[in-house]
């Protein structure tokens, strides 16, 4: 065993927490080396030195500072009346009523009118403007950019139409469509037909 | 506050801590004051010791019988009292230790140095002989700051051990570490002491 694995073991050997094995080879290589022998002595005083350090003894009084203190941490929460809490779920559940009634409005038909208001707005405008190919609007129900030339670009945009239900028309802010996109899984793949030579769009919503 | 107990139930003093405490739960205000007796003074030494500062170790071992008590429903019953309690006590220590810290009011190791060649040279006076009184309150009060210089969390494994003298096991629950954790910090903070007290290692009979 060398000096470095004896030193290592010391704290072990003083706490008799060694094995008996390492209990022998640290006997042992104390007996013959005088250099850690040495080293040993120094630790153990240090350590006497330590256990012998006078207790620091509490004042006389302190068991009844803490009692007191114990007694002002525990009555404290008494003189001041504990405010329910109550009111928090009781809040919570009628925000949740009123989000749920309102969200049901359109459901129920007391929103109808509003909805259609926005139709009869959206069906004087044109749904969608293409360049010199203009998708009619239609007078009434459901308004469709119904396409012209099947072959063209309306043709490939055909599967577009206008939600009637919507509250907001953004038919008007479609200023050009150039690809038709399909969404597959969250990811929009664009499959450029040929005829298509634009090089640059500007969609602004 | 202490309810009205059965004439039969033992006598306070022959409960254990852990029945105490279990009584301090039911907001028993004798069972407190004696569990605040029998480790009032464990309490002030480990404190004291660790942060080298009789003031203050009284102020914190108040606060650590307060949280004991605020906090008494917590107390988990099958669980060690003193483990709770010395858990509570270190915290505070700790905290008090990075307070000081930060106001940058502690020993510098500097300071230490002086200090300890200064009893050095004292005790290695030829003409004293043998330790007197004198010269072990010295020793005592430069072992004191010595183990104050310690890092906090080497400092508190070896007090924890060395003069509250609590098992490795116990220590390794207070302190929240693997027992391999407090065997290694226990033996640095004993060489980093060693090497801080070699001027004042000089025993008697040596030059």
């Amino acid at each position: 065993m060398t000096c470095a694995q004896v030193v290592r073991l010391f704290g072990a050997y003083w706490d008799d927490e060694t094995t008996r094995a390492e209990r022998e080879w640290v006997e042992a290589h104390l007996a013959s080396c005088a250099s850690c022998r040495q080293q040993y002595e120094a630790f153990t005083r240090t350590l006497e030195l330590v256990g012998s350090l006078p207790r620091v003894e509490p004042a006389p009084d302190l068991l009844e500072r803490v009692l007191s203190r114990a007694r002002r941490a525990t009555a404290a929460p008494d003189l001041v009346p504990a405010r329910s809490r109550g009111w928090i779920p009781v809040t919570a559940a009628a925000a949740l009523v009123m989000i749920a009634g309102w969200l049901a409005l359109p459901w129920i038909g007391l929103r109808n009118d509003r909805r259609e208001t926005a139709t009869s707005v959206m069906a004087q405008r044109e749904p969608v403007r293409l360049g010199s190919v203009v998708a009619p609007a239609a007078p009434s129900g459901p308004a469709v950019a119904a396409p012209t030339k099947p072959e063209g670009l309306l043709g490939a945009a055909s599967g577009l139409r206008v939600r009637t239900d919507s509250l907001f028309d953004h038919t008007e802010d479609v200023e050009f469509i150039l690809d038709p996109v399909r969404l597959q899984r969250g990811r929009a793949t664009v499959t450029k037909p040929p005829t298509i030579r634009g090089e640059k769009a500007v969609i602004s919503f | 506050m202490a309810p009205d107990r059965d004439p039969a139930s033992p006598p306070i003093l022959s409960l254990s801590d852990e029945d105490l405490m279990a009584r301090v739960g039911e907001d028993d205000e004798r069972a407190f004051a004696e569990l605040v007796r029998r480790f009032q003074g464990r309490v002030m030494n480990l404190v004291s010791r660790v942060l080298n500062d009789r003031e203050c170790g009284d102020d914190i071992t108040q606060e650590v019988f307060v949280r004991v008590f605020v906090h008494r429903r917590n107390y988990r019953r099958g669980s060690k009292f003193s483990t709770w309690l010395f858990t509570i006590a270190a915290n505070l220590a700790k905290n008090e230790i990075r307070r000081r810290v930060r106001r940058r009011n502690w020993f510098s190791l500097n300071a230490l140095q002086e200090i300890l060649k200064d009893s050095a040279i004292q005790l290695a006076d030829p003409t004293e002989g043998r330790e007197s009184r004198m010269e072990r309150e010295q020793l005592q009060e430069a072992m004191g700051r010595a183990i104050a210089t310690v890092p906090e969390k080497y400092r508190l494994a070896l007090v924890l051990r060395d003069i509250d003298g609590l098992a490795y096991e116990e220590i390794a629950q207070v302190l929240g570490i693997p027992g391999g954790t407090v065997r290694s910090r226990i033996n640095r903070a004993r060489g980093m002491l060693k090497r801080k007290l070699i001027p004042l290692l000089r025993r008697e009979g040596e030059p």
